[in-house]
């Protein structure tokens, strides 16, 4: 297949534009940004996990540029983070670290430190609720009010609790592998293609970036038959984890002159999945093993399927589709999927005449043959 | 005070704090503007608690500016588009930097600044306990 430039269109394209800009004014209603940012929280952390770019502000303006179009806003933001220096690596985040907001497990009732449900719609009903149509500020505010004033007779604990993990007591009791810190150097797949096969930081980095239905549905299909993984949650917690960075300079580092420069919200999941593995022995055993989901903002659905996908690609011996990495980690990207797919909507003229004229010439030579 | 700390201090913070020590350094030295609020990413690494590895979630968004002040030059970071913020932080840092006499000053404000944030995040946890289960074992 041959592609061959052309020219052409190019007042057709400044009148598209226009019109494109004339769809987004035409009902004469402005959204500010500041309204997306506080009201829809959902949307805002979808296009930033997917963008692998954290910044609500940012991410609420592609969302108002690209009119709600999931795919569209994270492309925005991928092209201008392509614009940005990024003078500094982080230090290591420590999930142990989170502040956190949400915590469940569906595999224990009693976990140390409770079941904190937080914000979820988990127990909502699915019924679409009429009075927002007419929703009022000043009520708002006096739910607010009244809802403030009710925490204000919560009474304060004396310092702030940080979460054990679960699977801790699990690996306490010897349930769960223990793990020495494993500090190798992770790949970045924004410098260095990814190349199979690949690494455990790579894939992470990949699977917590992908499209949020692209890694949900792969994640159902592996539950579903087409992959051998099917998790308990062992833990889904949903907080701010600090970030720190070193100075670029200073010869003398130690963790008192770090900078602390902010934080950022993730959902985490670990995911408690059996195996059979061989012992000394070489007998089948029942071991758990733990497969890991991460991302951006609360995505609960997200980071559950994450954990899914980690653990079939750490068992790449199956052979179910879910398994091969080669067939998740090169599909799940939000911008090279509808990229690719938008782009056959491109020109193609050229390569579609000569597939017309091989067709012709075919046909022309099996009429040949019939006469 | 070491820089982790008051740096946690002052973006977790009244972000007046800083305003109001960049300030009083701006009055009495000559702060020289070596790169001015700009915005730039920050990767970061996490550990995945599965395996104990590391791996790059992400970048965020972060603000960042320099300042020198004695021949010192203080860095200010921040996550988020903060150029005021970046820009005080960089004073200060500059103002450490430099051991001004100012900073010994500014402990005890400091000091009392993190008891308001740990008891508003206590209090927060709090309100978020309110969310708490409390399972009762049903009989069958």
């Amino acid at each position: 297949m041959g592609y061959v430039p052309v020219k052409g269109g190019t007042q057709a394209i400044d009148a598209s534009i226009k019109r494109l800009k004339y769809e987004r004014l035409k009902g004469q209603e402005v959204i500010e940004i500041n309204t997306i940012m506080s009201t829809m929280r959902a949307m805002v952390d979808q296009v930033m996990s997917e963008s692998s770019l954290y910044s609500p502000y940012l991410a609420a303006l592609a969302i108002k540029q690209a009119e709600g179009s999931m795919e569209e806003a994270v492309f925005l933001m991928r092209a201008h983070r392509s614009t940005l220096p990024r003078p500094y690596y982080s230090q290591t985040v420590e999930p142990e670290k989170m502040f956190v907001e949400r915590r469940i497990s569906a595999s224990f009732k009693d976990i140390p430190g409770g079941q904190l449900l937080g914000a979820t719609y988990d127990y909502t009903h699915r019924l679409l609720d009429f009075n927002l149509i007419e929703e009022n500020p000043v009520e708002n505010m006096q739910w607010l009010q009244s809802y403030k004033e009710a925490l204000n007779q919560v009474a304060s604990l004396d310092k702030v609790i940080y979460f054990p993990k679960v699977v801790d007591y699990l690996r306490e009791e010897g349930l769960f592998e223990t793990h020495e810190a494993d500090n190798t150097p992770p790949i970045d797949i924004t410098k260095q293609s990814l190349q199979f096969p690949s690494t455990r930081s790579e894939r992470l980095q990949v699977l917590t970036r992908g499209q949020t239905g692209a890694v949900t549905s792969l994640g159902y299909a592996s539950l579903r038959g087409y992959g051998q993984v099917h998790p308990n949650v062992g833990e889904v917690r949903v907080g701010a984890v600090p970030i720190y960075v070193q100075h670029p300079n200073e010869t003398e580092q130690n963790e008192e002159d770090e900078f602390y420069i902010g934080e950022i919200t993730v959902t985490e999941v670990e995911s408690f999945v059996p195996n059979n593995v061989k012992n000394e022995n070489n007998e089948y055993e029942l071991e758990l093993e733990i497969g890991y989901g991460i991302c951006y903002g609360q995505n609960e659905t997200k980071a559950i399927a994450m954990s899914i996908l980690d653990q079939c690609l750490e068992h790449q011996e199956s052979d179910f589709p879910t398994h091969d990495e080669e067939f998740v980690l090169l599909h799940i990207d939000s911008v090279e999927s509808t990229g690719f797919i938008s782009h056959l909507k491109l020109p193609h003229y050229v390569t579609f005449q000569s597939k017309l004229d091989s067709i012709r010439q075919v046909k022309k030579g099996g009429q040949k043959v019939e006469n | 005070m070491k820089r982790r700390q008051r740096t946690e201090i002052l973006i977790q913070g009244d972000s007046q704090l800083a305003q109001q020590f960049a300030e009083s350094i701006m009055e009495t030295y000559e702060c020289r503007e070596i790169l001015a609020p700009q915005y730039g990413l920050t990767m970061i690494k996490m550990r995945e608690t599965a395996k104990n590895s590391l791996f790059y979630i992400g970048e965020v968004l972060i603000t960042e500016a320099k300042v020198e002040i004695n021949n010192r030059i203080g860095i200010g970071i921040v996550v988020g588009m903060k150029d005021e913020l970046a820009k005080h932080l960089a004073i200060i840092d500059a103002a450490y930097k430099a051991d001004l006499p100012e900073t010994t000053t500014w402990e005890v404000q400091l000091i009392k600044a993190e008891k308001q944030i740990t008891k508003e995040l206590a209090k927060k946890q709090a309100e978020l306990f309110e969310t708490k289960v409390s399972f009762e074992t049903m009989e069958v």
